[in-house]
């Protein structure tokens, strides 16, 4: 055993950790928050640029596709000082998106895409949820039909520009975020509604959201930020943006959630040692805030609950270094990291007493609102990317091999 | 990074467990709960030669030089099959204040019989009106010439009844000090308490008891120093112990709500149910976590006084809440005394109530937070 980094990923840290407090400004942090932790278009995509040109947006990745062939270790240590610093890492394209067209993908769309994704000059919106198909993503709808490019010259469909074969597309997506301000939609559509096994009529492809036929309506969450509607009337896909095989999708789709679904803990790390100083620095009726009993009880217990959900998190590295597959493991770190978030969020705001309501922005607001935000943000972090209750049921089947519920 | 066992850990830990399936089933576990001396020295002799009890000293002290972190894969497994008797008294308590407060003569003397499974040592350090923390003790020693006099009660003392020695924490003029006291002196009475884990632990009266000075360990009026870092070393000891219990707790709930059926289903297809499970094996993999990178750190010499306090915050609630959603998913029969589960419960309380509790570790965790 060994809880230390070594000294190279020790460096490195330090390395990106420096680059970083130069980098990231208040404007950037704002604009994370407004973009829902993505790269916004003003400050996020440049500062994602100056690292991309560094090999650190996707460092795992071969050097010809814009990495530095790195551990995993060390991926997940840029992220977590990435999450520490305020930038932002919900990056759907460095780490779902590329990583599954990395693994399953043509090399035609490797060369497409990943250069691109690694310098953080594009990016992508994942589009698997529907209004009829949240937990249960097999039941998404939107259609894929395949066209030939005869038939559609036949019914007069292709104009001059848009040879070859495609997919036509029809129907509605739903909260699908970051679709409004990035440049390519990762689906998941149905190509086969015949089959009565609804997860293997499913197919993966990468959709330019410029396309004629997408429309775009914003939603806006409780913690501020927008997500969207996507609605698809008749709109081409080239066939070459199909990923792996067809009605594979769905496998993809959950083999890349077992990869993928991390949370760093570093961004809470930091609201918490901000919290620490607060409390050391803060009087109410004359006494510090940090002889209070109960307020000492609740920083501790949130401490070490960030400790565990941050070894937790660097535990999926090591196994994904070893050459194993994290699926429980990585549902686990999900759930506990989010419900952490969560609970940080509410105690801060409690022993901010009635500051705690003060939203960014406000007159008095203490902390630059962070505990106010992520406390709105916490309802969304334990729902999205899958459901605390989906992250149990996933532990419960694959890591103690339960009965599936419907037995 | 690195999570797992090394090769010679992967060894102990499988040769631990196959020798206490075999050596400690369950049904001797409950035997002991009635028994006078609360072990069996047969047990106690076989583990002796297997090199465990001297498995974390020194060579010289006829120990075989492991650190600390192969006594914690020792501990995992003995808290798995609730090993009843005085090994962590003797070996973890009682072998790391001599390894660290003792002079060279005292280790010398001692260290070894421990190691060779000839000496059962014990410690009195709670008393009646005290809570954890070891510098608050009140029990006087006054020099008597080339003597110490104790007198005094010291409470949950673990196999005091069959202990060659009690080490004492005592105060005199110039401090707390560590007493090493024969067991059959002269002015020292038992009386066993009634626990929640029937585990030997005893009321120690001590009505002027004679020790020579000589058998103050390590230096007079220092020995809160010494003391505080072997009770985190030890509060650290006790969480590997109680994830080796948390996960045979979790383990037996799996294998039963597999086959037992309600509804016409597994009860473990219930997504109630499953949900209790998954926060049982959350709880399980954030405490061995937690509590093995504090070993770690003690077995690196690294500082460790936030992971210490950290692990035994976090698993003294964690194993209580796995073993209540244990029982919870088991249902009726883990609740009959003659199931195992109840062991597993009842250590859970016991081990919240030894070395410090979560409010008093989260406190010290305050205290290293800067706070």
């Amino acid at each position: 055993m060994d809880f230390r980094f070594t000294p190279e990923e020790e460096k490195l840290r330090l390395e990106v950790r420096e680059f970083l407090r130069k980098e990231v400004t208040s404007e950037l942090i704002n604009e994370v928050g407004e973009y829902c932790g993505g790269a916004g278009p003003v400050f996020g995509r440049k500062l994602i640029q100056k690292m991309g040109a560094r090999g650190w947006l996707c460092p795992t990745w071969p050097k010809k596709y814009g990495g530095i062939d790195s551990s995993e270790m060390v991926g997940f240590i840029i992220r977590d000082e990435m999450t520490y610093a305020g930038a932002p890492v919900s990056l759907v394209g460095a780490t779902m998106a590329g990583p599954t067209i990395l693994r399953f993908g043509s090399d035609e769309l490797k060369i497409e895409y990943l250069p691109r994704l690694a310098r953080g000059e594009i990016d992508m919106a994942l589009g698997y949820t529907e209004p009829q198909a949240g937990s249960d993503l097999a039941a998404l709808e939107l259609r894929a039909d395949e066209k030939s490019e005869i038939t559609m010259m036949e019914r007069g469909e292709v104009s001059a520009e848009e040879k070859g074969d495609c997919f036509l597309l029809n129907g509605q997506k739903m909260f699908n975020t970051h679709a409004h301000f990035v440049e390519y939609h990762w689906l998941g559509a149905r190509t086969d509604p015949n089959n009565p096994k609804r997860h293997r009529g499913i197919s993966l492809m990468v959709v330019d959201l410029k396309s004629p036929g997408i429309t775009i309506r914003n939603m806006t969450t409780i913690a501020g930020w927008k997500t969207n509607e996507v609605f698809y009337d008749n709109v081409k896909v080239p066939k070459k943006n199909l990923v792996g095989e067809i009605n594979r999708g769905f496998y993809y789709i959950m083999t890349a959630l077992d990869f993928e679904r991390m949370f760093p803990v570093g961004g809470f790390q930091r609201i918490f040692d901000e919290l620490v100083e607060y409390v050391k620095n803060t009087k109410r009726d004359g006494k510090p805030l940090s002889d209070d009993p109960v307020i000492r009880q609740k920083l501790a217990e949130i401490a070490i609950e960030l400790e565990a959900a941050c070894l937790l998190y660097y535990q999926l590295a090591y196994m994904l270094d070893k050459g194993e597959v994290p699926n429980y493991q990585s549902s686990m770190q999900k759930m506990f990291a989010t419900e952490t978030a969560h609970r940080l969020a509410d105690v801060a705001t409690q022993l901010m007493g009635p500051l705690g309501q003060l939203q960014r922005g406000s007159k008095w607001v203490p902390l630059n609102g962070e505990a106010e935000l992520h406390y709105r943000w916490g309802f969304i972090e334990t729902v999205y990317a899958g459901t605390s209750e989906i992250m149990r049921n996933i532990i419960a089947l694959r890591g103690l091999g339960l009965p599936l519920p419907l037995g | 990074m690195d999570y797992g066992l090394n090769e010679q850990q992967q060894m102990l830990k499988k040769t631990a467990r196959d020798f206490l399936n075999t050596e400690c089933p369950k049904s001797l576990v409950k035997r002991m709960v009635n028994d006078d001396r609360g072990y069996p020295p047969e047990l106690w002799r076989k583990m002796a030669e297997l090199g465990w009890m001297g498995l974390a000293f020194p060579e010289k002290y006829g120990g075989t030089g492991g650190g600390f972190l192969d006594l914690a894969v020792l501990l995992e497994e003995m808290g798995r099959a609730c090993l009843p008797g005085p090994f962590f008294t003797t070996v973890v308590l009682a072998g790391m204040i001599i390894l660290e407060a003792g002079n060279e003569a005292q280790k010398q003397e001692l260290l070894p019989k421990i190691a060779e499974g000839n000496l059962i040592v014990t410690l009195a350090k709670t008393e009646p009106g005290g809570g954890y923390c070891p510098d608050k003790a009140t029990i006087r020693a006054v020099v008597d010439g080339n003597n110490r006099v104790i007198s005094g009660t010291k409470l949950f003392v673990p196999y005091a009844h069959i202990a060659d020695y009690i080490i004492c924490v005592a105060k005199t003029a110039s401090g707390v000090t560590l007493f090493l006291i024969d067991g059959k002196s002269l002015g020292i009475s038992y009386t066993l308490l009634k626990t929640i884990d029937s585990d030997k632990q005893f009321e120690v009266i001590f009505d002027k008891v004679k020790v020579p000075k000589k058998n103050i360990l390590g230096t007079e009026g220092e020995g809160n120093l010494k003391l505080r870092e072997v009770l985190r070393k030890a509060a650290v000891a006790k969480c590997i112990e109680m994830v080796g219990g948390s996960q045979q707790v979790i383990e037996m709930t799996v294998d039963y709500i597999k086959e037992r059926k309600q509804f016409g289903l597994p009860v473990g297809a219930f997504q109630a149910v499953q949900h209790h499970c998954a926060n049982m094996l959350t709880d399980i993999d954030t405490s061995r976590f937690i509590s093995y990178k504090a070993a770690w750190k003690i077995s690196e010499s690294l500082p460790y006084a936030m992971e210490a306090s950290m692990a035994k915050a976090w698993v003294s609630d964690a194993y209580k809440r796995v073993t209540k959603l244990g029982h919870q998913s088991m249902g009726g029969v883990s609740l009959m005394e003659d199931h195992d589960m109840p062991l597993y419960s009842k250590r859970a309380k016991a081990a919240e109530l030894t070395l410090g509790d979560a409010d008093f570790h989260r406190e010290v965790v305050a205290q290293e937070l800067g706070l």
